[in-house]
């Protein structure tokens, strides 16, 4: 910071990654203004200098991340190609998505089979396979089944605040409130999950044999009744996974899930399979549902475009005052979040008495603006 | 702040040494930091945004396919933007052969620098920078690239210097020619005591 005390001209602050900042996005302002109040003819260079970068503003690329990402794997793709064509010989394609994954946080879910065994069982016996059904009805509290049987994923948000994103054929089993020190639901089909933090109460979902065990974080799992594996892919957070305890399988481990890993779990031959490297597995990439795809990263963004990506990631409709908002914009990460959160941090954002209420999959929302 | 500034040099060090060995994730990392910076740079040289884009996305592919002959001792930044201002001249070129023009600079700074509007406050800012927006766009496009590549990309003069292919001399009166013909036009204009009341405090 002592740099400063030695600039003589308007470009030195010009050049001032800081002194930038603070002008365009008031970033230490209270730094910067006792500094400059310090004397006069370092008032004059400051202001002359913040008039400049004023008149000097250039088209900002307005890219987000998704479009970043997509055109990492575009470049990917070609290398690929100019490779293939310099060797020019017949190899067996060894699918190098791997590559477009390699980036910071979370990412999209990839898929590469690395088998990890950690338990097998010999006995091939009915007795050891557990069905949805036979977990809800061993609960003994109250417990509310919704059933999507439509075309699209339905929303469910839990008493938590957790959202569940239900797939077409799926049904979730949960109790209407939380009680006691865990959070407990039962899946049958699949789900993508956005867990509500709370690390005093953590969240188990019953899928079949397995039960996934999480803190706050968001994920997908796989179980269909009729289907030989039980998937789990996380995306975010960590993830534990083991085998249920009602069923007699000779070790009962558990596995971590660290974000894009992820588990398949062969009922018959109970084995789980570790996917640390989500890329070569077509499967799983392809069924990546709309919501992991999309992103919830925005700059300066307008609000109502905002509220229509969560419509298309949640299937809900949402009502608003267009005219209210139509100058909102907001510039918020709200990857991960569960459904409830991303409404409330919104609705914060924009201020002054803004609020939601959502029955069922309609939202409403309430405002009086953003000045 | 300089020790922040120190880390991102030390970070992109690390990256491209390893993009260097191979490690594909520092390729992504790279890509991921410099993509949005590379597109704004090559949206001022050429109007077609699907052409810049593939200009960007294929000089890293040639990074790749080429990284057993890169360097050493890169400054990343300077040579990712270098390397896209000599792609996108280059697609320039053949495309003038089919174009009678008689241009001599190949590449044109096609920005004109705008206003950030909400951050002015008053009128008389928003008098005077409106005057120093007119001023800044009169200057010949050299100028203004030079100024962009200092302020908005953070270049130092030597690497604009490299870059626009001159001698370190060059760069600096481009970068100086543009300020001082502000300078002339401002200095008449208004009294110091209204400069310190306005705006700022």
């Amino acid at each position: 910071m002592q740099k400063r005390n030695n600039y003589t001209e308007i470009e030195d602050f010009l050049a001032d990654e800081s002194f930038q900042l603070w002008i365009l996005s008031k970033v230490d302002e209270q730094g910067w203004e006792e500094w400059t109040l310090e004397n006069l003819q370092r008032a004059k260079l400051v202001e002359d200098a913040r008039l400049l970068l004023l008149a000097m503003k250039v088209p900002d690329s307005k890219l987000s991340s998704h479009q970043v990402h997509e055109s990492l794997q575009k470049t990917w793709f070609k290398i690929e190609q100019r490779e293939e064509l310099s060797r020019n010989t017949l190899k067996t394609r060894k699918l190098k998505i791997q590559r477009y994954w390699f980036s910071g946080v979370a990412a999209a879910i990839l898929a590469g089979i690395f088998s990890v065994w950690f338990f097998k069982s010999d006995v091939l016996s009915n007795d050891n396979e557990i069905t949805y059904k036979e977990l809800v009805e061993e609960n003994s509290e109250g417990l509310v089944e919704q059933t999507n049987n439509t075309e699209k994923s339905q929303t469910i948000t839990l008493s938590d605040g957790s959202s569940v994103l239900l797939q077409p054929n799926s049904k979730l089993s949960y109790p209407k409130i939380f009680t006691g020190n865990e959070r407990k639901v039962y899946l049958s089909g699949e789900g993508f999950f956005e867990i509500s933090k709370n690390p005093k109460k953590p969240f188990f979902v019953y899928a079949n044999e397995i039960v996934t065990r999480v803190v706050g974080t968001s994920f997908r799992i796989k179980a269909y009744p009729d289907q030989q594996n039980v998937e789990v892919l996380v995306r975010t957070g960590k993830v534990r996974v083991k085998s249920n305890d009602l069923v007699h399988a000779p070790e009962n481990q558990e596995i971590v899930l660290l974000p894009n890993q992820a588990v398949r779990f062969a009922r018959k031959d109970f084995v789980f399979n570790k996917i640390t490297n989500i890329t070569a597995d077509p499967v799983l990439v392809n069924s990546a549902t709309n919501i992991e795809q999309l992103s919830f990263e925005f700059t300066d963004i307008p609000v109502a475009q905002i509220l229509e990506t969560i419509e298309q990631a949640y299937l809900v409709d949402i009502d608003f005052p267009q005219d209210k908002l139509k100058d909102c914009r907001l510039t918020t990460s709200l990857s991960d979040q569960p459904l409830a959160e991303k409404l409330k941090i919104i609705c914060k954002s924009i201020g002054n008495d803004t609020n939601y209420e959502m029955n069922g999959n309609q939202i409403v929302i309430t405002t009086s603006g953003c000045n | 702040m300089s020790h922040i500034l120190k880390n991102k040099a030390l970070d992109d060090f690390i990256l491209w040494n390893n993009l260097k060995n191979g490690d594909e994730r520092s390729f992504s990392l790279l890509f991921e930091k410099y993509y949005r910076d590379l597109i704004g740079y090559g949206n001022s040289l050429c109007p077609f945004e699907e052409k810049v884009q593939d200009c960007i996305q294929d000089v890293f592919a040639d990074i790749w396919l080429y990284r057993n002959s890169l360097q050493d001792n890169v400054i990343v930044k300077a040579y990712l933007l270098s390397s896209v201002r000599k792609r996108i001249a280059r697609l320039h070129e053949r495309d003038h052969v089919f174009r009678k023009t008689t241009t001599t600079d190949v590449l044109e700074f096609l920005f004109d620098f705008s206003i950030e509007n909400d951050l002015v406050e008053d009128e008389v800012t928003a008098e005077r920078v409106l005057h120093l927006n007119k001023l800044l766009n009169d200057l010949p496009g050299r100028q203004k690239e030079a100024l962009y590549l200092r302020y908005h990309q953070g270049l130092s003069v030597d690497q604009i210097a490299d870059l626009l292919d001159v001698n370190y001399q060059s760069a600096n009166n481009l970068l100086h020619r543009g300020l001082l013909s502000l300078r002339k036009e401002w200095k008449g204009s208004i009294p110091l005591l209204v400069l310190i009341s306005s705006g700022l405090f």
